[in-house]
Order: C-alpha cells, then structure tokens, then sequence
C-alpha cells in the first residue's frame, strides 16, 4: 500500500473568441478496490456548473456547457489516495474481448501475431510479458511521430510511438490471443505527463501491465479511466464554436 | 369480387392521386454516386387489403416479436443472461456492428428501446405471413401511406363508403402516445439532420402530425445534463423526448464520432441521466442485425416463454458447421445477405450468379462466415399493380409499424412497397421501387 498525491491540469487556449463550448473530462479518477480516494478536487476556470455521470466503463464523467464567448478554459484536479494494487479489479466486461477502432490489427499485424504466436505459450499472465518483451524489442519509445489519433497498425508500421501507441499494440495482440485486454489512462510516477498502460484479463481478474516501460504496474500507478482503447479514455473531449479556433494544450501532472 | 370493385373505383383515379403527391412533395431523397437526388415515390393505387382475421394474427405475432425484442436489448446491456445460458453465441453480439458498449448500464425511460419497429414481411403464394426483417433503428415510411389515404380519401371517397376500410388517420395518434410514454419532462421534438436525407418529408410531416417541434442539431443544446432547444427569443426549452433520424455513431460527438457534425455534444449524458429520451434508443441495431434475426424465435421462447406465432423465412448461419454445409450444396438457390448492409444492398440471389462469380462468392463466405446469412427464396404472393394502360403482377412486401408505449400496438395499415422490375424480389425504395397503401379491413 502507497500513499500518494497527484495533480494533474489542462491549460486550453484559442486564437480567438469560442462559445457554445461543451465538452466532457474523464479526469477524477474513480474510487476502486486498488485505490481508494481520500480527497479530490476538481477546479475549472472561468466557472462551469458542471453534472457528474459514471460512463459504460465506470469512468468519472465531468460535463460542462459554457455558451459565452471565452478565449480560454482551465481544469485542474488535485487529491490523494491509497493504492494497493493486490488488492485487484473484477469488472469485466466482454467487449474487452474484442478489437476495437484504435486497435484493429491490418495484415501486417496479424502477420507479426502468427509469427510470435508460436513461443506465445502458458497463463494470460506468461504470455502478457512474452508480447510485452516482445514489443520492447520491435518498437523504439520515440516522441513526436505519433499523436492521439495514431492507431496500433500506424503506429506498428512506424515501429516507433509512445506509450499510447504501446498500449493500443499490445492490447491488439492480447485480444489476437483470446485474452480480454483495456486501455487505462492514469498518472505514474514515471512519467511526467499522463501515462497510459494495459490491464489483461486472468480469467479471474484484471492485472496490469506497463508495455511502454516493459515492467508490471504496481502502487505507482493511478488510474484516470479506462476502456477499449484511447477513445473511452480521452481526458477532455469537447465541442465549440468560433471563427479561428487553433487551441493550445498545456498538460502538467504530478504524482508525489 | 369486391376486391375488384375497389380496385377499378381507386383505379380511375391514379394520375390524380400521384398528381396530388407529386405537388405534397411526398419525395424521397437518395444518393446515387455521391449526388442527392430527390425522387418522386410512385403510388399505385390499387390497395393491399388484408382481411380482419390474417390482420388479428399477425398483430399479436408482431406484438409477441417486437416484446421478445425489446426484452433482448434490455438483457444484452445489462445481465446478457440469453448470452451466458448458451442462447445466442457471445461472438454475434459484441461482433456486431449495432452494438454499443456505450450504452452498457443505460436503462431507457420505462424500459422501452425499441419504441417504433419497421417489420418487414411477405405472403407466401400459399398465404403465410413471413417475417424477413427487423428494422429497429427508427424505421421510415409511415407517412407514404397515411399521406397517400388522404389523398385517395379526396379523390375516390365512395371506395371507403362501401368498404369496412379502419381509418389509418390513428398513427399521429398512436406516435403522440409512444413519444409521452417515455417523454422525461418537456417539449417533443423531432430531429432531423436537414432537407438533404432521405426521409426529410417524412420528419416535417411527422412533426405537424404530432405537435412536435421539428429541429436541428444547430437549435440544441445539453447544459447541466438537460437537452435544451434554443427559442427564437433567445430562451431555451426543455425537451423531453426526441424522435431523431440520426444513426447512433453520430448522435453525440463527444460519446461516439468525434468528427460528427449533425450530432448533440452530450445528448448521452443527457440521456443516460435520464432527462431526455431517445427515440429509439441507441444500440438497438445489436437486434436488428441479419445475424441475430436468426435467433429471434428462439428470443421469444426465451424471454416469452411463447411459441413465435410468425414465422421467420427458413435461414442459415453459415457461423454453424451444419448450416455452412448446406449453404455450399445449395448456394444456386439460395438468397445471401451481409450482415452488415440495409436498404437492399449486399442482397444476392445464387441463382443470378455466374459459375465463376459463385466460385467467388463460395470463398468470402467461407472466410468469413460470420458477414452471412443465407434464406431459402420465398415464392411471395405478386400483387397487382397498374402499368399504363394494363394490370400487371409484381412481387411486394409489407412493412408493418409496431409502436411500443404502455402497450404494445400494431398499426392497422402499412407500407406496402413493389418492385417495378418484373424479375426482381427487392421491394426497397432506395431501389426504385413504388408503395401502395395497405386496407385492413375491421370484418
């Protein structure tokens, strides 16, 4: 069991004037069997009434509508929890089973599939570390050519990514093997942005598994959100309206 | 006999009637290589008439199906007890494009999903009632024959004088009482993505019937989870029920296709809150996928506890090793269908194929069984049609309407569709084909 403080904001600003902005954040991170929350909170500026939902996949969801016009939007949360990764999750859903958008394999992928599948062998567990040592080997960690809408076959062609692009492969040939595979967004004490990792299905329970590091999650981890790949995860998806809307991003995060 | 007094009475009056149509604007808009055209939708008017007795049976089949299916999609988002009792193979499920993880947990306002049903069957030479397909995801085409008895009430009033005909005006009604059913609080509204989709008239129409709003994506809003309609003052409304004509992956950018452009930014959010309805609920297209028609009799058997009083038109899952069998044996004669195309795409007949393009065809579906399903070709009842100055005979279907609300309830008319070509069995009237109205008759 660890304690541990996280902190995470999001700076959007636009060239110009927006409104009728409506977006939706998955950004507080849900109270499960492995962490349990001890405070939160959310703060958003200028302020946004704002409604909580839970989604599909047990995710937080923040919603907020500002109709106003505004050249910027912040939001940031800061809290703490214990987290106790042994402690493990049970919510399975059989969706997980199955490819989903971002981790549709092309032939190229299944290509590499049939030809590691061989020495692919054992428990969900053997064969989650064979693909992850695998992978380490085939592709490079390499910022700056992929970006959030890069798929596993883009980025597999690329043999280059970051841990996005790492998740999406892996959990595209987990679900190849048979094995319930999901995306998690969260915060790790080895990165200094949002992190991403894998949870596979041990046929009892989920357990987590960090292929763009090649090592196994452990209390250093939070989870954000989770789902079949990246686009149930996103942090902040919103909608607006205005005449030059270029946006820039800012993303700071901590876990201490 | 008295069929055909009605026919000739109806008959003398054609061109008027399409006349009349054609100056309603009762079009529909199809795109053709990329270009949207607007067609006119013929009107045949000699009626389909379907006699009180087959009517009695086939409203509570229809019922019994349309029961069995909302009971299917309410278990698939959330216990998927058919799945884990061996029913229905898990794979037809999540493999199919109709379903939506999204809306796992999402209970619809009175557990309704399927709120208006397009079932589509055909009469067998022999008489049988044949159901070949479910359309779940709100199914169009309930205002050709309401507009078109309108128009033959004007030009031939004596054919409903002297026939036992049941007034068919009910729908606005019968739409009225499904929408506030489920209505969450608010306005009725209608929306639809603009004049440039196929069943434009058919919105506006709809709208006037049932005092409905008719909008656009551009009028709404989600603010504190509360779907608004701006008002032309500047306010906003609440609306608590929404008929759309939108397909669910672009019904919110924000759950579904971010690069949507017709959809409502949180409408999900909305909905899973459950401030809005939806109608008809998204995800609906898990049952009206061709694969999973093959497993509805045994749907109403199992959530039912009943005998399908309909029947299906015999099919095979080529997913089966026994049905793959016999779909190569008789793939000559048999009508083949992908799962994953509507409107009468992806639809060919084994018998219209050359020796080479059924070798071909032989190979997709052994590799990937899943896209298939095969049907014994029905020998459907030809109904006559005016063609000129002749009768002439020509295959068509029914679509019946099933509207669910507090009960379930059968439309007492349709929409009978024909084929124009004399050699074909597609009735869609994406296809070219014309409607006829469809008389049931009250004794």
């Amino acid at each position: 069991m660890k304690r541990v403080n996280f902190f995470y904001s999001t700076k959007l600003t636009f060239d110009d004037y927006v409104h009728d902005h409506t977006f939706s954040l998955r950004i507080i991170p849900p109270e499960t069997n492995t962490q349990h929350i001890l405070s939160c909170s959310l703060n958003i500026t200028p302020y946004i009434p704002t409604k909580q939902t839970v989604d599909a996949f047990g995710n937080n969801v923040t919603a907020g509508y500002m109709r106003d016009d505004h050249r910027f939007l912040d939001f940031e949360i800061k809290g703490s929890a214990e987290v106790e990764h042994l402690n493990y999750r049970t919510d399975y859903m059989p969706c997980y089973l199955y490819q989903s958008p971002y981790t549709k394999p092309d032939d190229a992928l299944k290509a590499f599939h049939d030809s590691v599948k061989e020495n692919c062998t054992g428990t969900a567990a053997d064969k989650a570390r064979y693909l992850c040592n695998i992978l380490a080997e085939t592709v490079k960690y390499e910022k700056g050519f992929t970006d959030t809408t890069t798929t596993a076959q883009q980025a597999f062609a690329l043999k280059k990514g970051v841990c996005q692009d790492f998740s999406h492969i892996l959990i595209s040939l987990l679900r190849m093997e048979g094995i319930a595979a999901r995306y998690i967004a969260g915060l790790a004490f080895c990165d200094g942005e949002t992190h991403s990792w894998v949870e596979y299905w041990t046929g009892d329970r989920w357990e987590g598994i960090d292929p763009a590091n090649n090592c196994a999650v452990n209390d250093d981890y939070i989870v954000i959100s989770q789902g079949r790949d990246f686009r149930d995860c996103a942090i902040d998806r919103g909608v607006m309206f205005g005449k030059y809307t270029k946006q820039l991003q800012l993303v700071r995060s901590e876990l201490t | 006999m008295t069929q055909q007094v009605q026919f000739t009475k109806a008959v003398g009056n054609a061109n008027e009637i399409n006349e009349l149509l054609r100056r309603y604007g009762v079009k529909f808009g199809i795109y053709k290589n990329g270009v949207f055209n607007e067609q006119f939708f013929p009107f045949d008017p000699i009626p389909r008439v379907i006699t009180a007795e087959d009517f009695k049976s086939m409203e509570r089949g229809l019922a019994q199906r349309v029961n069995a299916l909302n009971e299917f999609l309410f278990d698939i988002y959330h216990d998927k007890k058919i799945v884990r009792d061996g029913v229905i193979p898990e794979d037809f499920i999540y493999i199919s494009k109709g379903y939506l993880a999204e809306c796992e947990g999402i209970t619809p306002k009175n557990n309704v999903y399927s709120h208006i049903s397009g079932i589509d069957l055909v009469q067998a030479k022999d008489g049988e009632w044949y159901i070949l397909e479910d359309n779940l995801r709100i199914p169009s085409g309930a205002s050709y024959p309401l507009i078109a008895r309108d128009l033959t009430r004007i030009a031939a009033p004596q054919a409903f004088e002297e026939n036992s005909i049941i007034d068919n005006r009910g729908y606005a009604e019968l739409l009225k009482s499904t929408m506030e059913y489920v209505n969450c609080g608010g306005e009725r509204a209608i929306l639809t993505p603009g004049r440039y989709n196929a069943a434009y008239f058919e919105h506006s129409y709809l709208a006037e019937l049932t005092g409905s709003v008719l909008v656009q994506n551009d009028e709404l809003f989600v603010e504190d989870n509360i779907l608004y309609h701006h008002t032309y003052s500047g306010g906003k409304t609440r609306i608590g029920v929404l008929y759309r004509r939108i397909s669910d992956e672009y019904l919110d950018p924000l759950t579904f296709l971010p690069d949507s452009l017709i959809g409502i930014p949180n409408l999900m959010e909305a909905y899973r809150s459950g401030n809005v309805a939806i109608i008809n609920a998204p995800g609906n297209g898990v049952a009206d996928d061709k694969g999973i028609y093959y497993f509805v009799p045994k749907m109403i058997k199992y959530y039912l506890g009943e005998e399908p009083i309909l029947k299906n038109a015999p099919t095979y899952l080529p997913f089966y090793e026994e049905d793959m069998k016999y779909v190569m044996a008789h793939l000559d004669t048999l009508v083949i269908k992908d799962v994953a195309e509507a409107g009468g795409y992806g639809v060919v007949f084994g018998s219209d194929l050359t020796k080479e393009k059924l070798e071909e065809f032989r190979k997709t579906i052994i590799a990937e069984p899943r896209r298939f399903i095969a049907q014994e070709v029905i020998d459907f009842l030809d109904l006559p049609i005016i063609e000129g100055d002749e009768t002439v005979m020509r295959k068509a279907d029914l679509r019946a309407f099933v509207l669910s609300g507090e009960k379930t309830k059968v439309w007492a008319s349709g929409l009978t569709r024909f084929s124009r070509n004399p050699d074909s069995f597609v009735v869609n009237s994406s296809q070219g084909g014309g409607f006829k109205d469809t008389w049931v008759l009250s004794r």
